[in-house]
């Protein structure tokens, strides 16, 4: 279990305990490195804690098809070395028209390049899939069954306790509350707690990585903004009855899926803030019930549990700040996921980890250049649903 | 007479129902588990790990009616010919009817009450004259915990409760408009105003308050022994409901177990029901009901049903929704008010929504309320009069039980009606997680239909007693909305 120790010094500090600073810790452990996570309140607590499930390499660039197909392969491996559940139930986009269509057949195309068996389907071939789907209006439908889903929490907390089996420190309730600096490099950080000594920190804060920065004195212009997003949770239902993630841009981007509990839980694309208010509005839950009848009309007589919300910590461009910032050393970020940051995890820890250890990574880690917004490159938008 | 009745019914009301099969007798407008009760039929429901439950204490009752699954069987009234099947909890209707949805109605009132007991009604009252009124009231009648006893209570004189309650809400106004069998789904704010999104059958409204009351009332607190969700054990509340409501008994013996029999006992010797009281249960027993009690001594005591009795603690979930806080204090979780009784601006809370004490002192809370909202409108009035009648009722403390942990199979033990166990529980927390939110996503606890209503508390005491820390040390998880399930078709429904 992870301790509220600070320990005096530490080679590397991750500033956030989510699913992005607890994948890198494991990771950077695995190579031999000293890291410490601190968290200010208990690892996987932030949007972590409020993420949705799921794990897609559908997306519309070069970069995120590749880290994305990475990242599936380190889903893979480490839920069956660590034993917790990632199901390949495959994500399924449904498709009305034919902008839509041809919008998903380039997209399948960037994704077969690289090795994403994604296909499109016929909408009778969609609803083999899941049968309670209404498919009248359904003209097609993208469907990669190598996605899948995982529950976050669960799996943080299996990174969580494999990164501490390989040494490294992850302390909880703990907050960082300014960095201590000589000559642009970095000599430790005050927490709440007292301080660590470290030469190397990594923003991994996600909503809240402009905090950090401004604590870190940094001056270049990273536009991370947090979002409300929310979420709900129907009554369980028979397991099997929703596997893969299914998603209509059509119906409100919305998405929904079946939980290993078996309650339906989903969003849509409605969204507020930049805010760091967490309570769920009734518009919310107005808008979802009605998107999400349309997609599976046997979910109107299903029971709503409970509505939830979290942040997308979203960028301008909707792909993360993931790299080196060169005017503090040592001093990454791994920030602003804009809503798909847990599926990326495995890899953006190995991108990281790649980054402090050797100086370079093989994945496409440039596409997610922290320097982007300054020099008026954004990137194509990333696909940003569920 | 059925096997249970206590008292002749209305013979032009007969009708006959089917249960899996079997033809039952039953009186068109009795509640489907009352009238399945009467007939000594228990068992409703299967959890999804296979246990049997029955519609008395935790968790849902989905039932099959007529062919179509999921149906809530507590809200479910018989009709001749009715058809009832039991069900798995997780089986659901995959065929369902659809239609373009029922318009959504507004009611701009300038307070809304929600709860309508003794401190909701005493609200409205002392408002309506100046003020308009929405009273939101969940159960089909009005007075609360009132209203389901049946005795004469403190502070009302020797009126009976229900001539009690038809006194008071005969003295409403035009300036009252009263949705009854009509369930809150929480308190937003918009603008100006509170938005309370209400539910009548299907039908979504929504009421534009300017001022909320939040009457909410209590909640029962759960037993914890081995079995104690078996079919035949009966919360409080819904034994007094049986009796006073239906005139229908619990069982022709029935066992009182939890630490305030005196809730209870009075009214089952008013109806001449045998009881015994059993003061340190270890576990019940029966094929497809409790047929036995045994207690930690050893004894075996056969009764028909076991009834629980721990007192009862303030419903936290509309309190933190609204954004309320919380304070621990005499035993139990209550809100954090200002010297007005509000949890913020604009929401004021009463009755045993705050804190334990006779149904009188709470009408008097929700008249010193209304008080307040009177002046705050501008309005004559003296809250100084009420709150020196409060003063003369000191809130009831409740003592906290401590779990037997040693002397309990944990695994039988339920500690909420969606399969969570005090075993899964109890598990976590010994791993050292003492945070309610990890319990909550590691267990399920609080998770399911009721929203942490019957099992927060005592996953609190769980952690307390584990721990050796004081229940003032431990947070909470706030509710989130909807404060009741709602089917999807209802929010999705109307423009």
């Amino acid at each position: 279990m992870p301790s509220r120790e600070l320990p005096e010094r530490s080679e590397i500090v991750i500033i956030g305990g989510g699913i992005i600073g607890v994948t890198l810790a494991h990771e950077l452990a695995k190579r031999g490195e000293e890291v410490t996570v601190i968290e200010k309140r208990f690892i996987g607590s932030g949007s972590t804690f409020r993420c949705g499930t799921g794990i897609r390499q559908q997306f519309s660039d070069e970069a995120n098809v590749q880290v994305m197909k990475r990242s599936v392969e380190l889903w893979k491996r480490y839920s069956e070395e660590y034993g917790f559940s990632f199901e390949q139930t495959g994500y399924l986009f449904l498709l009305y028209d034919d902008d839509e269509v041809e919008e998903f057949k380039r997209n399948i195309e960037i994704q077969n390049r690289f090795g994403v068996p994604t296909r499109l389907i016929t909408p009778e071939e969609a609803k083999e899939i899941v049968p309670l789907l209404d498919i009248s209006e359904v003209v097609a439908a993208s469907w990669n069954p190598t996605d899948g889903k995982a529950d976050p929490f669960h799996a943080t907390s299996a990174f969580a306790i494999n990164a501490e089996r390989l040494g490294a420190k992850l302390v909880e309730y703990t907050e960082v509350k300014d960095f201590v600096t000589e000559n642009g490099e970095i000599r430790g950080l005050k927490t709440n707690r007292g301080t660590i000594k470290t030469g190397i920190v990594v923003n991994a804060t996600n909503a809240w990585a402009k905090l950090t920065n401004a604590m870190a004195g940094i001056r270049v212009n990273i536009p991370i903004e947090p979002y409300k997003h929310q979420a709900v949770i129907t009554q369980p239902i028979r397991k099997g009855a929703i596997k893969p993630m299914v998603i209509s841009f059509k119906y409100g981007h919305a998405y929904l899926t079946q939980t290993a509990h078996g309650g339906v839980v989903g969003g849509v694309g409605y969204e507020l803030g930049p805010t760091y208010d967490l309570n769920p509005t009734y518009e919310f839950m107005r808008e979802v019930s009605r998107y999400f009848t349309r997609i599976i009309p046997a979910l109107r007589e299903l029971l709503i549990l409970r509505t939830w919300a979290g942040y997308y910590a979203k960028t301008p461009d909707s792909n993360p700040a993931i790299g080196k910032i060169e005017e503090l050393s040592d001093y990454y970020i791994a920030a602003g996921f804009s809503g798909h940051g847990f599926m990326m995890a495995p890899a953006v820890a190995e991108m990281v980890a790649d980054l402090i250890t050797k100086g370079r990574t093989d994945l496409p880690v440039e596409w997610y250049d922290p320097y982007r917004f300054e020099r008026g490159e954004l990137r194509g938008k990333a696909l940003q649903m569920g | 007479m059925r096997p249970l009745d206590l008292t002749e019914k209305d013979p032009s009301k007969k009708v006959t129902i089917y249960f899996e099969g079997q033809p039952l007798e039953a009186y068109e407008g009795e509640k489907l588990p009352v009238a399945l009760l009467a007939n000594g039929i228990y068992w409703l429901t299967t959890s999804t790990e296979g246990r049997k439950r029955g519609a008395f204490t935790f968790g849902p009752v989905p039932m099959v009616l007529n062919g179509v699954r999921n149906v809530n069987g507590r809200k479910t009234r018989v009709k001749d010919g009715m058809r009832i099947e039991r069900q798995r909890y997780d089986e659901f209707q995959e065929t369902v009817e659809i239609d373009e949805g029922k318009p959504v109605e507004r009611v701009v009132v300038d307070v809304a009450v929600i709860g309508g007991g003794p401190a909701g009604i005493g609200a409205v009252l002392e408002v309506q004259e100046h003020l308009t009124v929405a009273l939101i009231e969940e159960r089909g009648w009005l007075g609360g915990d009132l209203w389901l006893k049946g005795l004469p209570q403190e502070g009302f004189g020797e009126k009976s409760p229900h001539e009690v309650v038809e006194e008071m809400t005969s003295r409403f106004n035009g300036n009252v408009r009263l949705f009854k069998g009509t369930v809150a789904l929480g308190v937003f704010e918009e603008g100006e105003y509170f938005l309370v999104p209400v539910v009548k059958g299907d039908r979504l409204i929504e009421i534009m308050a300017k001022r909320v009351v939040l009457a909410t009332g209590a909640v029962d607190n759960i037993v914890l022994f081995e079995n104690n969700e078996l079919p035949g054990v009966f919360r409080r509340d819904f034994a007094l409901e049986v009796m006073n409501i239906w005139g229908v008994a619990p069982g022709r013996k029935v066992a009182v177990v939890g630490s305030r029999p005196e809730d209870i006992v009075p009214e089952l010797e008013r109806w001449g029901i045998d009881y015994i009281i059993v003061p340190n249960p270890k576990r019940a027993e029966g094929r497809e009901k409790v047929e036995r009690l045994i207690d930690m001594n050893g004894n075996t005591y056969e009764v028909d049903a076991v009834i629980t009795a721990e007192g009862r603690r303030p419903d936290i979930n509309p309190v933190t929704q609204a954004g309320g806080k919380l304070v621990f204090k005499r035993g139990y979780y209550m809100p954090v008010l200002d010297s007005q009784h509000r949890i913020r601006d604009g929401i004021y809370v009463a009755g045993s929504a705050v804190s334990i004490k006779p149904h009188y002192a709470n009408y008097l809370e929700g008249r010193l309320v209304g008080a307040y909202l009177l002046q705050e409108f501008g309005f004559d009035a003296t809250p100084c009069v009420y709150e020196e009648r409060l003063r003369e009722y000191e809130p009831i403390p409740m003592t906290i039980q401590s779990i037997p942990f040693e002397s309990l199979n944990l695994e039988d033990v339920h500690i909420c009606g969606c399969g969570v166990s005090l075993k899964k529980v109890d598990d976590v927390v010994r791993k050292g997680i003492t945070d309610l939110q990890i319990i909550k996503r590691l267990t399920h606890l609080a998770m399911g239909f009721c929203q942490g209503r019957f099992c927060l508390f005592n996953g609190a005491v769980v952690v307390a007693q584990r721990t050796g820390s004081d229940l003032s040390h431990i947070d909470l998880p706030v509710a989130r909305p909807p404060l009741k399930n709602v089917r999807m078709k209802v929010p999705a429904g109307g423009e």
